[in-house]
């Protein structure tokens, strides 16, 4: 199920609010993890099996962890660790992967791994990422083994972050799983964080999303210069305001049942530096990478030729876990070329040339990014990327890209002005009086005008799926 | 303070979702929606069968989608938004000059015309009769100066001319005869059809690619049967802003008998039924709307033509009686009959393939024509 459909606002979320207030607080997790499993069963039917088995699998170990470090069994403890990751990568591996290699190799002139055609079940990445730290948390000793499989089970399928992240960790989440306190002011800032990420889907990053289908299905010789940069400048919106939307919603639904999830998007398009950028874009991928494969390879505090290599690693296990195709890859790799390049002197240029030149330099950057990202097709990438550097043969503007701007101009001042904080601080800085007015009028906006997207649109792609 | 401001957001979510929802199962429920002429989703059945296989998920996200309470308001809520967001378009639908919607016409698929080309020469081949062929072309090439500027689309007079060209039967240049008088109403501002108007300069074309005497606007008298007409374009638009349409008549139906076909049966019909104009799609006031066949007769004497065809000529009809004794509608959509028997069989003497270019674009049963 997604979120911004008919279907899930208006029977699946009322619904689970409903009977979630009304039953005792000591049933409320069975009611979350029968609503999530529904939540799940509802797109993918039988892989849910797939995420019980995970589920089953990750709470044995779990409690086998903490029952060998209870016995000063390091080794064993240590075995179950591996054998819970084992599990989990090979979960991920064959779901996502196996066409994918079987395809390359046979490109290759290999053809060893017959292509089987798999289903990838959706969130897979999202689930194997959570449950693995869950099992290294307990080793770390970071949080407690799991007693309850009700309470497990919930924090694997709780829906709000099922399919689209946050990828929350165990350590984040455990407590609340076992207790946590539901109020009218958690429940209301959650309703007004629901609101902002389902409008920035639905006004927002669904709107863009017309005009790059429109540049992205156009053949190379019918571009133009400033129509190439105006698709990709509207990808660019898009998959912020939709990911960004989705972990909005996550949040939100997240408070209404009162859970605290972390923050996964602090106005990446602001940043001074691709670095900085990493920092503020899919915060809880990108702690995840760090907290269990970049530090554990050594991190930073090795020789130089090791550190490279952990960075390495790192950035193309991020590109590729974007999806199963050489494009993700190539992507990561490019932000593995630039943050070395930053770490061995390019910040230190960035700080002395000031910080409009570093926002640009920045956004340039993650604007190509976003075009590698986007156009799997390498020979496709590479007339698009021409294109867009005046290597095309093609004019610098014709009629069609007068009339997207036309059209989407506003749409696209306004994805503008929402990648930076300048309302939120303009909000924050009114009296508490204003603040509440505006804060109604804007619920009120947002619950009309989103529903009226969403009921009218049939256009609703949903991104992620190939995560 | 603060928790009564909590309060009040809370309680606005739960009102406006939860009465939504509440009002959407409780208000009685359309099968049909007249807006978008089509019916709306039946309530999902559940079986185990249905649930595993995902069928009933399918059926109940269509279901809630089409029941929401005030739906038609939502699509006319996002229709302003869109127009006030400097949108050019919604839905398919140009927002042009003058009160105009115009449908979009995306580049079609050339094989496919290529092989709809080659069925069309088999009939020319086959029948014993001259073939004609024609293509109207859509509003959005005969009103481009009306559309936003630099709209997106695709160029129908080109594909029009390849496709004239490769065809063996002989063509009728609609064209040409529309673009003559383009500063007309030719097409209605609020559905993709043309007008009688239109239709009257498209039937000109034909007899003149026949060697028939044309006809005069000036022997005709125009009659208004309606001023209330709010087409396809206008519900696919959502575009409430736009004043409701006229639909005109020229040619009296006197003398002049129907045979139509809605469900198989023949029965008696009319060149226009006023009954049509009552209800939303009032296009089909002329003939009465989509049929397998429809043969109509006229006492103006002439040859019989056989009209391969879609819904524009329900409103040419009328001025082909004038020149025409017999005129043989036959819609390959509805009708798989063989097109080489039916032309033995009813003594055909011309045959028309008279298409609008995006329906032609679109059609899926030219095959037909090569049987």
């Amino acid at each position: 199920m997604v979120f911004s459909t008919p279907l899930f606002l208006f029977c699946f979320l009322t619904g689970t609010l409903f009977i979630y207030y009304i039953v005792p607080r000591r049933a409320r997790n069975a009611v979350l993890l029968c609503t999530s499993l529904l939540f799940y069963y509802w797109g993918e039917q039988s892989y849910t099996v797939i995420m019980l088995l995970s589920t089953a699998i990750d709470y044995t170990h779990g409690l086998l962890v903490e029952r060998c470090k209870a016995n000063g069994n390091d080794r064993g403890a240590r075995m179950a660790v591996a054998s819970s990751v084992i599990f989990n990568l090979a979960l991920l591996l064959f779901f996502k992967y196996w066409d994918f290699l079987a395809r390359s190799l046979i490109d290759a002139g290999l053809p060893v791994l017959p292509v089987l055609g798999i289903h990838l079940p959706i969130g897979i990445s999202f689930y194997t990422f959570q449950t693995m730290s869950y099992t290294i948390d307990v080793y770390r000793g970071d949080a407690k083994a799991q007693k309850n499989i009700l309470n497990f089970g919930t924090f694997v399928t709780l829906f709000p972050q099922l399919i689209a992240g946050p990828i929350v960790k165990y350590k984040d989440l455990g407590g609340q799983i076992d207790a946590r306190s539901c109020s009218t002011g958690r429940f209301a800032s959650g309703v007004q964080i629901f609101l902002l990420g389902l409008s920035k889907k639905l006004l927002l990053a669904n709107n863009v999303a017309q005009l790059w289908d429109s540049y992205r299905a156009m053949p190379a010789s019918e571009l133009s210069v400033l129509g190439a940069w105006l698709g990709v400048l509207a990808y660019t919106f898009q998959i912020y305001f939709d990911f960004s939307g989705y972990s909005d919603m996550a949040m939100g639904l997240g408070r209404m049942l009162g859970f605290e999830f972390p923050l996964n998007f602090n106005f990446p398009y602001i940043a001074g530096s691709i670095t900085d950028f990493w920092r503020r874009w899919h915060i809880s991928l990108s702690s995840w990478f760090r907290d269990y494969l970049y530090i554990p390879l050594g991190g930073s505090r090795c020789s130089k030729v090791k550190w490279i290599r952990n960075l390495f690693l790192v950035w193309a296990a991020t590109g590729i876990w974007h999806g199963a195709s050489w494009n993700f890859l190539l992507w990561g790799l490019y932000f593995f070329a630039l943050l070395l390049l930053e770490k061995l002197f390019l910040l230190r240029c960035l700080e002395r040339a000031g910080a409009l030149i570093g926002h640009l330099y920045t956004m340039l950057l993650v604007v190509i990014g976003w075009a590698i990202f986007a156009i799997e097709d390498f020979s496709q990438l590479g007339r698009y990327l021409a294109v867009m550097f005046g290597f095309g043969g093609v004019p610098l503007y014709d009629a069609v890209c007068i009339y997207y701007l036309r059209s989407y101009g506003g749409v696209l001042l306004l994805c503008a002005l929402c990648s930076t904080p300048l309302l939120k601080r303009a909000y924050l800085a009114l009296g508490r009086k204003a603040q509440q007015v505006i804060g109604i009028a804007a619920v009120v906006c947002a619950m009309l005008l989103c529903t009226a997207y969403v009921v009218a649109s049939t256009y609703n792609p949903f991104l992620y799926f190939r995560f | 303070m603060k928790q009564g401001y909590f309060r009040i957001i809370t309680a606005l979510f739960c009102i406006f979702f939860g009465g939504t929802a509440l009002l959407s199962v409780l208000l009685p429920k359309q099968t049909f929606s007249p807006q978008e002429n089509r019916n709306l989703a039946a309530a999902p059945v559940f079986s185990l069968k249905r649930v595993m296989d995902g069928r009933f998920m399918d059926e109940s996200e269509a279901y809630v989608s089409d029941h929401i309470a005030l739906r038609e308001e939502w699509v006319a809520l996002r229709a302003w938004c869109e127009r006030l967001s400097g949108k050019q378009e919604n839905n398919g639908i140009y927002f042009a000059a003058d009160d105009t919607l115009i449908p979009r016409v995306d580049e079609p698929d050339g094989q496919k015309l290529e092989k709809d080309i080659a069925f069309l020469n088999t009939l020319c081949q086959n029948a014993e009769v001259p073939v004609y062929f024609g293509l109207i072309p859509s509003a959005a090439a005969i009103w481009r100066d009306r559309l936003p500027p630099g709209a997106p689309g695709a160029d129908e007079d080109l594909w029009i001319r390849d496709l004239y060209a490769s065809a063996d039967a002989q063509t009728v240049d609609i064209g040409s005869a529309l673009f003559a008088h383009k500063d007309e109403a030719l097409y209605y501002r609020t559905d993709h059809h043309w007008t009688s108007l239109g239709a009257f300069y498209g039937a000109n074309a034909v007899f003149d690619a026949m060697g028939l005497p044309p006809l005069s606007l000036e022997d005709y008298e125009k009659t208004t049967v309606s001023e209330s007409f709010c087409g396809t374009s206008w519900s696919s638009a959502g575009a409430r802003w736009i004043p409701p349409d006229c639909i005109d008549t020229y040619v009296p139906s006197d003398g002049v008998s129907v045979v139509s076909n809605f469900t198989g049966k023949p029965v008696e019909g009319s060149l226009y039924v006023p009954d049509c104009l009552t209800q939303k799609d009032q296009y089909a006031y002329f003939l009465g709307g989509n049929q397998p066949l429809c043969i109509v007769t006229s006492p103006s004497g002439g040859e019989k033509l056989l009209l391969i065809r879609d819904s524009y000529s329900d409103s040419l009809a009328p001025f082909l009686t004038e020149r025409f004794s017999e005129i043989h509608l036959f819609d390959p959509r509805y009708n798989l009959t063989s097109i080489q028997d039916y032309i033995e069989e009813n003594g055909i003497d011309k045959v028309l393939v008279l298409y609008s270019f995006a329906n032609f674009a679109q059609e899926k049963n030219l095959f037909l024509l090569a049987r």
